[in-house]
């Protein structure tokens, strides 16, 4: 059933596949941890080992509910007949005589601690991988199982938008348009040459070097807020020249900021803060996968509800300020879209919608979407250049 | 050591319903001395677990809340500055010498600990509870980091000030901001989910004595369906207690539509939901006893004021 003979093999091999299968984080420390709490807990009750291993193994939500099914797919192997082959091995060595879990952990954390990487363990993909090793043909192990899966529209990449670097103008553009954004002040008072509160603490410990007469008062301010942009592209086909420029947009506001998120979305709301973030670094990125939401109709009410419910919490708050890109040609239910703005508009420093239309002479926005979504909308215009993003002025909550 | 049977145990006897994922974390972080980060929904008992935790280990609970601007000097020590000048100021005339006087002013009595140098300095391991740690900012999480791993505080004038016995660390946090990596990592984690429809029963039981077995079950039910909708603002185990609490104060022993609407303010806490609920009547209905109070014959509703004289009722 399980792989392999010893508790300790068993176990890296366990962590081994967590990370490659499921994108766990999981260093040699943990492998480390579970293996004491083996030590505590009752080994022979299944649901004990569960709960230890799943505290110590997973450290988000995501993990923490993709772990029992993990621990059945690996302990628990699916109906006979369906080859393991795609277990991970572990790429040590292992001594399978090896007297403790410890030992053969220890030994594992100093060989394997290269697949703590943080760049290995970023480029793994969330999803199902192929399994990266074979079994020696010669011996008994079973045929290797590639599972891949085709999609015919994954063929057509010509649709789906790259993101380039930016250039210079756009950079300094974006730099000077996230210091434009002022959320007011934060609640932290810190050190500072000048201030509005004297710092007693400093002053006094300031004075030893002056014989402890307080010569220099020392001072501490409030530093401003730092705003997080959420920018939100529509990726729709009437969109589809407009939300490239769109993207680039965002590209060039993560090289101003590290606090931006990007998002795309026609039918279906996608993220794609990481593709955005290392263009910024100046890598060239083809998004892929992007077909369900990219060059479709909008629904934009039913994805800002969405992207409401699934990163809302985490994404939109006071300092917040979302920047929606999109025509407004909605085929969703306009209530939709009234209700998902106006959340959002209660919990975030101000909208900025991005019109592309607006450049055309004679636009009104009166489009059933663009009608719905009016009233919520702080700041209303259309970015195309360097020069227009740095002549843009955001209309923000006002500041506390 | 204490076993994850015996916790659950113990937190049921104070009336605190732990299942069995719940408890062996608990376990584990205890016998790993690791911190234990507990997310959820609000209103699942994260502060509370930590608050029954205390209670059963016979130890002190210490609470670090999180807030916007909390910064290292609120969260581990100040010196009482305004003591210290008017020490200097008595002391100037007794003839004592400078380093004397020095020694006095910077000495116990003039520190003002604050929780987590409290954490350390206490004679047996408290129960530190970290509040809503995404609250506060990234700065200090990497500072909470630190203290988390070293259990040492150094104060200039004092030297470095060692744990003696380490605390058992509970970080909550509701998920208002991803936490860093490094702080999970450090971490055990435990999602602690809305409870299943037995727990919550359980759990209405426990908390709150008198209540009858069938407005338990309509409550959890109701609760539970409710948690289903698309609500802004979903009532956690709280909102169930709360709720319980205001019906037996109200003297009903069973619900319906009318006592639903009189008292959707425990558990509705934002008014567009309660929109949202009126729209789902369908799913809620066969909970709180089919039709309407309206159309119930005998208008039943009416003679259950008890002098509140607010209790409005509608004759069918």
């Amino acid at each position: 059933m399980y792989p392999f003979r010893t508790l300790p093999e068993n176990l890296i091999a366990f962590s081994q596949f967590l990370r490659q299968r499921y994108a766990f984080r999981i260093g040699p420390s943990e492998t480390h941890d579970a293996a004491r709490a083996l030590g505590i807990v009752d080994v022979s009750d299944e649901r004990m080992v569960r709960d230890a291993l799943r505290p110590i193994l997973s450290g988000t939500a995501r993990e923490a509910a993709a772990f029992d099914r993990a621990f059945s797919e690996f302990f628990f192997a699916g109906p006979p007949g369906v080859p393991q082959s795609n277990l991970p091995r572990p790429r040590a060595a292992v001594d399978r005589n090896a007297d403790g879990a410890d030992k053969a952990v220890q030994q594992h954390v100093k060989s394997g601690a290269g697949d703590a990487e943080p760049d290995e363990r970023h480029d793994a993909a969330p999803g199902p991988v192929a399994p990266v090793e074979v079994g020696d043909a010669s011996t008994t192990a079973p045929p290797l199982v590639l599972r891949s899966s085709y999609s015919p529209f994954d063929a057509d990449a010509s649709e789906s938008p790259e993101l380039t670097a930016v250039d210079r103008e756009w950079r300094e553009a974006a730099r000077s348009f996230v210091r434009r954004l002022y959320l007011g002040l934060t609640r932290r008072w810190r050190p500072s040459a000048r201030g509005r509160r004297f710092d007693l603490r400093r002053t006094l410990r300031a004075s030893l070097q002056t014989g402890g007469e307080a010569l220099a008062p020392r001072w501490r301010r409030r530093p401003r807020r730092t705003p997080r942009v959420v920018l939100l592209v529509d990726g729709s086909r009437s969109m589809s020249d407009h939300a490239r420029a769109a993207l680039h947009l965002g590209v060039a506001i993560a090289t101003a900021t590290l606090r931006v998120e990007v998002f795309i979305f026609s039918t279906a709301l996608r993220r794609v803060t990481d593709d955005v973030r290392r263009a910024a670094a100046g890598e060239r990125r083809r998004l892929e996968r992007l077909q369900q939401a990219w060059a479709g109709g909008t629904t934009i009410g039913a994805c800002l509800a969405d992207f409401r419910r699934r990163f809302g919490d985490r994404l939109i708050g006071r300092d917040t300020i979302v920047v929606i890109a999109s025509d407004g040609l909605d085929v969703g239910a306009p209530d939709l879209l009234r209700e998902a703005m106006h959340g959002l508009s209660r919990r975030s420093a101000g909208i900025l919608w991005l019109n592309p239309l607006l450049e055309t002479d004679g636009y009104e926005p009166t489009a059933r979407g663009m009608r719905a979504a009016r009233p919520f909308i702080g700041t209303f215009a259309s970015v195309t250049s360097p020069a227009s993003l740095a002549r843009l002025r955001v209309n923000l909550k006002s500041a506390i | 050591m204490i076993d994850a049977e015996t916790i659950r145990q113990r937190f049921r006897e104070r009336g605190f319903i732990a299942d069995a994922a719940f408890a062996t974390a608990l376990q584990i972080a205890l016998a790993l001395e690791k911190p234990l980060l507990i997310e959820g929904p609000a209103g699942v008992g994260k502060t509370e677990s930590a608050k029954v935790l205390a209670d059963v280990l016979g130890t002190r609970l210490i609470r670090l809340q999180c807030y916007e601007g909390l910064d290292a000097m609120a969260a581990l020590y100040e010196w009482n500055y305004p003591r210290q000048m008017l020490h200097a100021r008595l002391s100037e005339s007794d003839g004592s010498s400078v380093a004397e006087r020095e020694a006095q002013i910077f000495s116990e009595p003039f520190l003002l600990k604050r929780p987590l140098l409290d954490a350390i300095t206490q004679e047996q391991s408290p129960v530190l509870l970290v509040d809503e740690v995404d609250r506060a900012d990234e700065a200090f999480e990497a500072f909470l980091l630190e203290v988390l791993a070293e259990w040492q505080v150094t104060i200039p004038e004092l030297g470095t000030i060692r744990a003696r016995h380490k605390p058992h660390v509970i970080v909550t946090s509701n998920r208002t901001r991803e936490l860093s990596d490094a702080l999970r990592r450090r971490c055990l984690f435990l999602w602690l989910p809305y409870p299943t429809l037995g727990q919550e029963i359980d759990i209405l039981h426990a908390r709150v004595p008198g209540l009858s077995d069938r407005l338990a079950e309509q409550i959890a039910r109701f609760m539970h369906v409710v948690r289903g909708l698309a609500l802004h603002k979903a009532p956690g185990v709280a909102e169930s207690l709360d709720w319980a609490m205001a019906l037996m104060n109200l003297h009903r022993d069973r619900l319906d539509a009318e006592v639903v609407e009189q008292t959707l303010g425990c558990i509705l806490k934002v008014h567009e939901d309660a929109a949202v609920l009126r729209a789902h009547r369908d799913a809620i209905d066969p909970i709180v006893g089919g039709a309407p109070a309206g159309s119930a014959p005998g208008g039943y509703a009416l003679d259950n004021d008890f002098g509140a004289g607010s209790v409005s009722a509608k004759r069918g």
